[in-house]
């Protein structure tokens, strides 16, 4: 009975532990291929798409002081439905139909990396 | 007489469809031959459909686009001309966010051009409907294409006598040449069925189908 239970401690603890970080490296995969084309690579709001010819500037995730005044639900917001969600330019894409909702939980992961922060 | 002329008349024109048929037929198989003689396949281009990738990963490894179904999203006569004088459509290389596109696809000459462009006209796909969209400048489309949605932020296109828009999707301009205006639609209303995965978001259930006709008929009118 002891060693029943043991070993399914084990399992939930590596299951417990495992789940984070498959997570995480998701989210940074998303991220760079489908945000970083406009809000680069780094985070930094200098994707390629920042030409002369882009109406906005992308957000800098990497700004901690910015990014701590949205919320995760302010970020699941504008990822889902798109910047107008924020009353941001509609430059920023609705992804609602194409990534599912463990897809942006992933992503929102990722951007409290790139920031360092933790949000509102 | 005249019977026996007309018997010989229809029998040449039964002649001149055969041998056109077959000659049609003769290029699409030398296209074939040339397109695997050149190694286009493999890595570069997958000519058999459906859809192979499934996660970003099968997109990444990719070294060009998929052609399975060229001959339903490519004009004929744009394609003849592409292989022989391959000009970047996209402003960066294929899947990279950092380099530019180096323009270094191989050159065809203008008969291999012309069998490969056979060939690839015989890759369809049942997904595109003929004649559902007429390339027209209209209004909506603009406004959706320029402003509602954010397409210009990754397409170039031509805009006031210049040339706009982002860097990481294909470039529209001269889409009114290049694509076939049904299958800019079909994509639209079906992505996953062409692109399982890409960098482009699905509007599908985003746009009114009447607004992804504007869309579609306001691209193909990108000279």
């Amino acid at each position: 009975m002891m060693r029943i239970t043991v070993c399914l401690l084990a399992v939930f603890s590596f299951l417990l532990a495992a789940t984070p970080q498959a997570d995480a490296a998701g989210g940074k995969e998303l991220y760079s291929f489908y945000c970083a084309q406009c809000h680069g690579v780094g985070g930094k709001g200098d994707g390629p798409n920042v030409t002369k010819d882009m109406p906005v500037t992308p957000r800098n995730f990497t700004n901690a002081a910015e990014m701590n005044k949205l919320s995760n639900a302010d970020l699941k917001n504008v990822i889902i439905d798109g910047g107008p969600a924020l009353s941001k330019s509609p430059m920023m894409p609705p992804w609602s139909k194409t990534l599912t909702d463990k897809e942006v939980d992933a992503l929102i992961k990722h951007l409290r990396v790139l920031c360092k922060c933790k949000g509102k | 007489m005249v019977t026996w002329k007309r018997t010989v008349s229809v029998v040449s024109v039964f002649a001149f469809i055969l041998a056109a048929n077959g000659m049609s037929w003769a290029d699409a198989a030398a296209g074939k031959k040339v397109f695997k003689a050149k190694k286009c396949g493999g890595s570069c281009h997958y000519t058999k459909g459906p859809a192979r990738e499934k996660t970003i990963a099968d997109q990444k490894k990719k070294k060009g686009p998929e052609l399975w179904y060229a001959g339903s999203k490519f004009q004929k006569e744009w394609m003849a001309k592409w292989l022989q004088d391959p000009k970047p459509i996209r402003p960066l290389a294929f899947n990279s966010l950092t380099k530019k596109n180096p323009g270094n696809h191989p050159k065809l000459s203008g008969g291999d051009a012309a069998n490969v462009t056979d060939y690839l006209m015989t890759l369809t796909s049942k997904d595109v409907k003929a004649g559902v969209i007429k390339p027209k400048k209209n209004p909506k489309g603009k406004l959706i294409f320029m402003k509602k949605m954010p397409c210009s932020g990754c397409h170039q296109y031509p805009f006031k006598k210049k040339i706009s828009g982002g860097m990481t999707g294909p470039s529209l301009v001269g889409a009114g040449k290049r694509l076939n205006p049904d299958w800019i639609y079909a994509y639209m209303v079906n992505p996953k069925v062409f692109k399982p995965v890409k960098i482009m978001p699905v509007f599908k259930g985003l746009l009114k189908d009447k607004d992804m006709k504007n869309v579609s008929a306001f691209v193909a009118s990108f000279k």
